[in-house]
């Protein structure tokens, strides 16, 4: 074993916990503001593309996350919460993209058109119980999917959801329930 | 099998005996507690609560597994990121240091002086600074100031050994660049890394 004082070159900012990182980004430490943009942007990244339906605005969606977190990091009291607050912060973002493109059919709980008869197929090649999720994720209306993922990934509640996607909490209840019961069938055989 | 119509039918208040589907994931959400006899003897609904644990248990890790799967980013996604954010928003206060030339105003920001003690502590070793704060006024030449600072320490470090030697070098950093009457430093340690071994510290 080599004494702590020969090994201490080794305890660099790519090692260090969120605590410790959020505070020095809060007091404008640039390199361990990156640590935590390479440690969580990737899933950060897949959090919008989940909520979005598509990756096409998950990089913006981050950087943009990313450039609110810098300037607000110094009113976060409890640094060691990070990974959440940034998560929470990336699906703002999402919801507000989603309500600046959303027409009023959106809002309409309607099947979507083509993915619904691809979904077996892609069943069938899934090489994992995820992958089989992704697929039947991918076939459910967006309104039902943005609901299910604020809730199951995000742990937004009813009434959150209700007030950022300015939709009636009965309406997000009814959401939620059509994508339950299908998301349950269709994962039967992934048990 | 799954159109609207049979999705209706599969998990009815019938099926459910009486519940719904929302009302037995709301249950599942507060870990089924207090327990509900009605529910738990409900055939129908032990199979619909077992299918929506499945679900939650594939839900809690899908977008790690996402980000798992994707290929690396280069670095270009980052600089991006840090191009784009605005350096000046962490200066805080402007602290005023004395020059011979009375009408000169020369100031070192807060922000830096949080910069002079990050690197004093780093430079110990064993040790990483994290949030550091300076209370008081700063602006007011003479005032009392107290610097409370959070950081985490390397497995095996001596902690109070290794405080007293992070005091010692941030207060000879603080008296050589700034006119600031320190009259405390305090350090709270928040966490003790273990890094895991490689192979030959195993081996030795």
């Amino acid at each position: 074993m080599k004494a702590p004082s020969e090994r201490r070159g080794s305890y660099s900012l790519d090692d260090a916990d969120d605590r410790t990182l959020a505070g020095r980004a809060a007091d404008g430490d640039v390199r361990a503001f990156e640590v935590l943009v390479r440690r969580y942007g990737p899933m950060m990244r897949a959090y919008a593309t989940r909520i979005l339906g598509s990756s096409t605005d998950s990089d913006d969606i981050v950087q943009e996350a990313f450039i609110a977190a810098w300037k607000r990091l110094p009113t976060l009291d409890d640094g060691s919460v990070v990974k959440s607050w940034l998560m929470r912060i990336v699906s703002h973002k999402s919801i507000d993209l989603i309500r600046a493109n959303r027409t009023h059919d959106d809002i309409d709980d309607h099947e979507p058109e083509a993915p619904d008869e691809a979904s077996p197929e892609q069943r069938a090649v899934a090489k994992s119980r995820e992958e089989a999720l992704s697929a039947v994720l991918a076939t459910l209306p967006a309104a039902q999917r943005q609901c299910w993922v604020l809730h199951e990934i995000g742990r937004y509640s009813y009434d959150d959801i209700a007030r950022e996607l300015d939709l009636p909490t009965s309406t997000v209840r009814g959401l939620l329930a059509r994508a339950r019961k299908k998301l349950i069938l269709e994962m039967e055989d992934w048990r | 099998m799954t159109d609207s119509g049979d999705l209706d039918a599969l998990f009815d208040g019938k099926s459910l005996d009486g519940h719904s589907i929302d009302e037995l994931s709301d249950y599942l959400d507060r870990g089924r507690t207090p327990a509900d006899p009605a529910i738990d003897s409900s055939p129908g609904c032990q199979i619909a609560l077992a299918g929506l644990a499945r679900l939650r248990a594939m839900s809690e890790t899908l977008v790690e597994t996402d980000a798992a799967a994707e290929p690396a980013r280069d670095d270009s996604w980052v600089s991006g990121i840090l191009d784009n954010i605005e350096l000046e928003a962490h200066a805080g206060r402007d602290i005023p240091i004395q020059h011979s030339a009375p009408a000169a105003r020369l100031v070192i920001t807060e922000g830096a002086v949080r910069g002079l003690i990050r690197a004093a502590g780093d430079s110990v070793g064993g040790i990483l600074i994290g949030r550091c704060r300076l209370d008081g006024d700063v602006t007011v030449p003479g005032e009392a100031i107290g610097v409370r600072i959070d950081a985490s320490v390397f497995f095996g470090e001596r902690i109070p050994e290794i405080v007293a030697r992070v005091r010692e070098a941030i207060y000879t950093e603080l008296l050589r660049h700034t006119e600031l009457n320190f009259t405390s430093i305090d350090v709270t340690i928040h966490d003790v890394h273990h890094v895991r071994s490689s192979p030959e510290e195993v081996a030795e």
